[in-house]
């Protein structure tokens, strides 16, 4: 067991499958300004990578990870009119290793031609959660990254289990939200951040409206947090060659 | 299978300060056991390097490991360790490239 912190009400340990299973994360920025740096055959490179990725096991699209009959083709966060960078997405790899190669085999194909890229890597802890209803037409996502800051690591144990259950409040104000929450990932090992939380969310509004129930228990006090709103999107699209 | 580079960056969080110079070095010696069973399973360090310098954090340890899920092992242990209670933290793994 690899997780940092016990199961709640709302949040069951991921299956244990015998090996961890990873997730991707990516924050990326167009930067094809100029003709000539991409174009369509690096887009259909990339899109091949995913191809094979998919076929090793990869989920590639964020309702996948909720429902393992539905469509597999990979789909990102359309972030650009609310955020400096342009996508962001997650993806889940059978391994950490299959991970780290993953994201070096689709800058190679032309996505770091496309993009400037902040790649993340993590472990999934929790298991998927649905929101009341169960409903699987959300067209947006809400990714929040977060750490525990000084005051949570001078916390006593105890406190820590008091403050995971208050915490708890808030989340089941999520799943009152209609929000689907694809588990919890692990980036500590390989990045600042400690956490990452992956949500499927009916409309912008509704992230700001979730993250005030989430103040009102003083999650805060303990975290420091960057949010990622964006709306759900074919990759195809999303990189798209400009010229 | 590629060697990963994992380069750990770190700096006291402010109750380090309070402890006792005896709960430090008690705290020090299991972080140390912790870094010697990685060396047992594989891993290698270039060691530990001032850089507060020139930089927000104050040491940065650069390791590589056969695999990448090593890293991911290797830091496991140390959080079980509580390093990450008494120490402020950035990681980063990388892949060996073809020569």
């Amino acid at each position: 067991m690899t997780n940092l912190t016990g199961d709640t009400d709302v949040f069951s340990s991921a299956t244990d499958t015998g090996s961890l299973k990873a997730s991707v994360m990516f924050l990326a920025y167009r930067q094809d300004e100029l003709p000539g740096v991409y174009s369509e055959a690096h887009r259909q490179a990339i899109l091949a990578v995913l191809g094979d990725l998919a076929e090793e096991g990869w989920t590639l699209a964020l309702r996948r990870v909720f429902d393992l009959s539905a469509d597999n083709n990979p789909v990102g966060l359309d972030t650009g009119f609310t955020h400096e960078h342009d996508i962001a997405g997650v993806f889940e790899a059978p391994n950490l290793e299959a991970a780290i190669e993953g994201t070096v085999r689709l800058e190679r194909a032309g996505w770091a031609r496309l993009f400037r890229t902040e790649w993340l890597m993590g472990v999934k802890e929790f298991a998927p959660v649905m929101g009341d209803g169960a409903i699987t037409d959300h067209g947006w996502a809400f990714l929040a990254l977060w750490e525990w800051n000084d005051q949570w690591c001078e916390a006593t144990p105890v406190e820590r289990t008091e403050y995971d259950f208050e915490c708890d409040i808030a989340f089941k104000g999520d799943l009152a939200h209609k929000v689907n929450i694809a588990g919890r990932h692990r980036m500590d090992w390989s990045h600042q951040w400690h956490h990452l939380g992956a949500w499927e969310i009916g409309h912008p509004d509704i992230a700001d409206s979730a993250i005030r129930g989430h103040e009102d228990v003083a999650d805060f006090k303990f975290t420091t947090s960057r949010h990622i709103v964006g709306r759900l999107t074919p990759l195809a699209e999303l990189i798209a060659p400009r010229y | 299978m590629s060697n990963s580079i994992w380069i750990h960056y770190s700096r006291p969080r402010p109750h380090w300060y309070l402890l006792t110079e005896a709960e430090q070095a008690d705290l020090q010696e299991r972080w140390a056991a912790v870094r010697e069973s990685a060396k047992a399973a594989g891993g290698s360090t270039q060691g530990r390097f001032h850089i507060r310098g020139q930089h927000d954090f104050q040491e940065v340890e650069i390791w590589t490991f056969p695999q990448t899920t090593d890293a991911f092992n290797h830091w496991s242990k140390l959080v079980a360790a509580r390093y990450n209670e008494f120490f402020a933290f950035s990681n980063n793994i990388g892949l060996e490239l073809p020569v």
